[in-house]
């Protein structure tokens, strides 16, 4: 576990920094178990921070999503660095968006955190509903300790640990400046079972399973806002002219625009869940990153995130990749 | 005439008798409860707390018709909303029906929306009360709502264990219990008091509150506050706050034309949290951030909207703070603005 | 989905400019018969074809599609149809993977001289499309009210 009093003395000298304009770590959120993004930008606002199994959300994400706006006649840019606390997965983001050339690396400034899972938070207020103060999470071997309104409930980790996080495979950031605790050692594998199931039933079933999804999309987009990969400035989905898929909200388009938001990561998507942590309606948007992620690996033995001097998949290729599907 | 209730094991039949309108009814589309159109009564899952997505969409769809054309035709065909016939929406909130009834005023206002209010005249809403509020996140009694609230309700079931209390709230619901009176019966004649009872104490049961005292009135002189930079930092501009909000109802209105020339035109909804909601044909947005965006967010539901109608347009539904990704919480953001 | 003989599926081809055009036109000048199901747009390169198009045709109303290139190392612009290969095979397995039987989205290799494989393939595709029937999956259903 992460100290929270190293954390809070590294913040304090990273967002003193002249050349460090924003740090964007965790705080308690405003109920029960939820921890939410904080924004630091002086030393004084460090006192919030905390790194705890709460703190689900990928930073990386706010990298990319901040609003360029035009610089006003006269002034400067400002240039300085973004400090941002990263969990393993989440650092695959950076990883992926700077082999993307989304930015240079001496643009951001990482505080990496070796991470053993974070909860899935439906799972945590399934079982601890109506908590309304504040409640801490922390883990403590193989459980994860709930301490809330004066009561301390200790639960098995695989209880309510998210689900990527049982097949980790880079618990330690890849990309880090400060690494804020000892690295965490590879302690999961990935085996794709969920993919392989869905994989061998029949056409009639697999559409039969996504359509029931698929048509409870509320076209919300919280899935691509979301995402750390999802961060081109001009998105086709917000284009009218050619309109690829249409605001309307039916089987037909809602289909379409999973097809497109997922084709969109394949070779890019990083694993961090953030997608369908958010989905309000629960579509399993992983199950279709997943298999991209799968085939990738399989048929490209490539694995999006890992270096930022491979090129990106779907910008290269083999002279012998395989075709035997090819008429 | 004495009150009536209806049994739990009679529920089926009842909805079965309701089958014969169009009726929308809280069913599981795997884990998550949402409204739709149900044919069988098994379908219908009552023993819920709060539905995902409000059954707003029912009065005014995601996505809608107005009218059809062909390119290059002057002939129009209009939707005719009579078309959908006599709809019940059975079991929503207290919270959601009296949303519905806030944003009546904005359709029938200066220009009166004929297929929403048609569609409103067609609809009979039956609500459930909350014996426990759903949430932990909910706060309608802050807004002037109740866990047993009526207002926008046609007829209001209680849970009192074994059976429902039926209790009908105005013309259209009168005639819906006659339609539903084989499967009645009698009520215990101390019922009415004890689901009295039964609202004080679910109202007692809901935690988070504001006072909405002033807010409307202060809003507006915090235009530049700094405030607004801090509590949108975090927004990732997605539409779960509007989208999945009782009361929110923006639209954009787009052409959607097939191959063959034969088009629509829908309107369907928007959310104020996109960028492109206000983004101008000439490239300009007037609202160029989050910072904006979510201003005018709580802007629209705590200052404008009453000054307009009178009512907040907000039920305390809790849904944008529980499904909020980034735990943007409104009511931590008015706590701010009282504060401010 | 039951056969059915009646059947005549709408396939929408892709072909790059430089080989499986030509190869088609080929086909069409040797008067060699082909299935008539095909409707072929042509496009500069199999490398232009966004998985958008593919999705786009399904929407629309395709029962089944076929992106043709040159053969690898042929491209007329060196590399185009590498590209698109690793793009479609991904593609091809993720429609499957939701259901899209794999018969309806078809590549293939076709040069400029190629125009009785052309036909073969137009067959193979044909024939595959005809035995899982009309695409019904997503395809944008008459403009409903």
């Amino acid at each position: 576990m992460v100290d929270v009093n190293k954390l809070r003395e590294k913040a304090k000298e990273v967002v003193s920094r002249d050349d460090v304009r924003l740090l964007i770590g965790y705080r308690p959120g405003t109920y029960g178990f939820r921890a939410r993004p904080a924004f630091v930008l002086g030393p004084d606002e460090v006192d919030e921070l905390i790194f705890t199994p709460a703190c689900v959300n990928n930073l990386a994400s706010y990298i990319t999503l901040e609003e360029k706006l035009p610089v006003p006649r006269g002034e400067e840019p400002d240039l300085r660095k973004v400090a941002v606390m990263v969990k393993g997965c989440d650092s695959r983001a950076l990883v992926q968006q700077m082999e993307e050339k989304a930015y240079d690396r001496d643009r951001i400034l990482v505080l990496g955190i070796p991470c053993k899972g974070v909860v899935d938070m439906a799972k945590v207020e399934a079982r601890f509903p109506n908590v309304l103060e504040r409640g801490e999470i922390a883990l403590e071997g193989d459980k994860f300790v709930l301490s809330f309104d004066g009561t301390r409930e200790e639960v098995a980790r695989e209880e309510l640990v998210a689900d990527k996080c049982l097949r980790c495979r880079y618990p330690t950031p890849l990309v880090y400046d400060e690494l804020l605790d000892e690295a965490v050692e590879r302690f999961a594998d990935d085996d794709y079972s969920d993919v392989s199931e869905l994989e061998k039933r029949s056409a009639a079933d697999k559409w039969a399973y996504w359509e029931e999804k698929f048509s409870r999309c509320i076209r919300c987009y919280s899935c691509r806002n979301v995402c750390p990969m999802c961060y081109c400035e001009d998105c086709v989905l917000d284009r009218l002219q050619p309109q690829w898929m249409r605001r309307s909200v039916d089987i037909s388009e809602n289909t379409a625009y999973h097809i497109s938001r997922a084709y969109h990561l394949a070779g890019r998507c990083i694993q961090c869940g953030e997608c369908q942590r958010v989905c309000p309606v629960d579509i399993p948007l992983m199950e279709l990153n997943r298999k991209f992620y799968k085939d990738v690996e399989e048929l490209y033995d490539y694995e999006p995130g890992t270096s930022v001097e491979n090129p990106p998949l779907l910008s290269t290729f083999k002279v012998d990749d395989r075709e035997d599907f090819i008429l | 005439m004495a009150v009536k209730k209806l049994s739990k094991e009679k529920v089926g039949e009842a909805l079965g008798e309701l089958s014969k309108f169009r009726l929308i009814a809280p069913a599981k589309s795997d884990e998550v409860v949402v409204f739709k159109q149900i044919s069988d009564p098994g379908e219908a899952f009552l023993d819920y707390g709060n539905s995902t997505v409000p059954p707003k969409k029912f009065a005014f769809p995601q996505t809608e018709t107005l009218f059809r054309f062909m390119v290059g035709s002057p002939e129009l065909k209009e939707k005719n909303v009579e078309e959908e016939g006599t709809t019940v929406i059975f079991g929503l909130r207290p919270c959601d029906a009296r949303a519905m009834s806030i944003v009546d005023k904005l359709f029938s206002w200066d220009f009166d929306d004929p297929y929403y209010l048609k569609r409103r005249e067609l609809t009979t809403l039956v609500g459930m009360a909350c014996v426990e509020p759903p949430s932990v996140n909910c706060f309608c009694t802050s807004l002037g709502g109740s866990p047993f609230g009526t207002e926008g309700l046609d007829m209001l079931l209680t849970d009192m264990g074994d059976y429902y209390l039926v209790q009908p709230l105005t013309d259209k619901g009168k005639k819906l219990e006659e339609t539903l009176s084989a499967h009645l019966e009698d009520a215990p004649a101390d019922d009415e008091k004890k689901a009295e009872g039964m609202a004080k104490e679910s109202e007692g049961k809901i935690r988070r509150s504001i006072d909405t005292e002033g807010i409307p009135e202060k809003l507006p002189t915090l235009w530049d506050n700094e405030l607004w930079k801090r509590v949108s930092a975090a927004c990732l501009g997605c539409g779960i706050c509007t989208f999945l909000c009782p009361t929110c109802h923006c639209f954009d209105i787009q052409d959607e034309v097939d191959e063959g020339g034969e088009g629509r035109r829908c309107r369907m909804w928007d959310s104020c949290m996109f960028e492109e909601y206000t983004l101008h044909a000439s490239g300009h947005n007037p609202r160029p951030t989050r910072r904006e965006r979510t201003r005018n967010r709580i802007n629209h539901k705590y200052s404008y909207y009453p000054s307009r109608f009178e009512v907040i347009a907000c039920v305390g539904c809790g849904r944008c703070i529980n499904l909020c990704p980034v735990n943007i919480d409104i009511l931590d953001i008015l706590d701010q603005v009282v504060d401010a | 989905m039951a056969e059915n003989s009646d059947f005549e599926p709408n396939i929408v081809a892709f072909l790059c400019n430089w080989c499986s055009y030509a190869g088609a036109d080929l086909a069409g000048t040797s008067r060699i018969q082909y299935p008539s199901n095909v409707r072929v747009i042509r496009v500069m390169c199999s490398g232009r074809v966004n998985p958008l198009f593919v999705m786009n045709a399904l929407q629309q109303g395709a029962d089944g599609v076929l992106i043709s290139g040159c053969h690898p190392g042929d491209c007329h612009y060196m590399q185009g149809n590498y590209y698109a290969r690793r793009r479609f095979n991904l593609m091809r397995n993720f429609l499957e993977y939701l259901g899209v039987e794999p018969q309806r989205v078809r590549m293939s290799w076709v040069s400029a001289s190629e125009g009785a494989k052309w036909k073969e393939v137009i067959e193979e595709v044909v024939n595959g499309v005809k035995e899982v029937g009309p695409m019904d999956q997503f395809k944008r259903r008459q403009l409903n009210w």
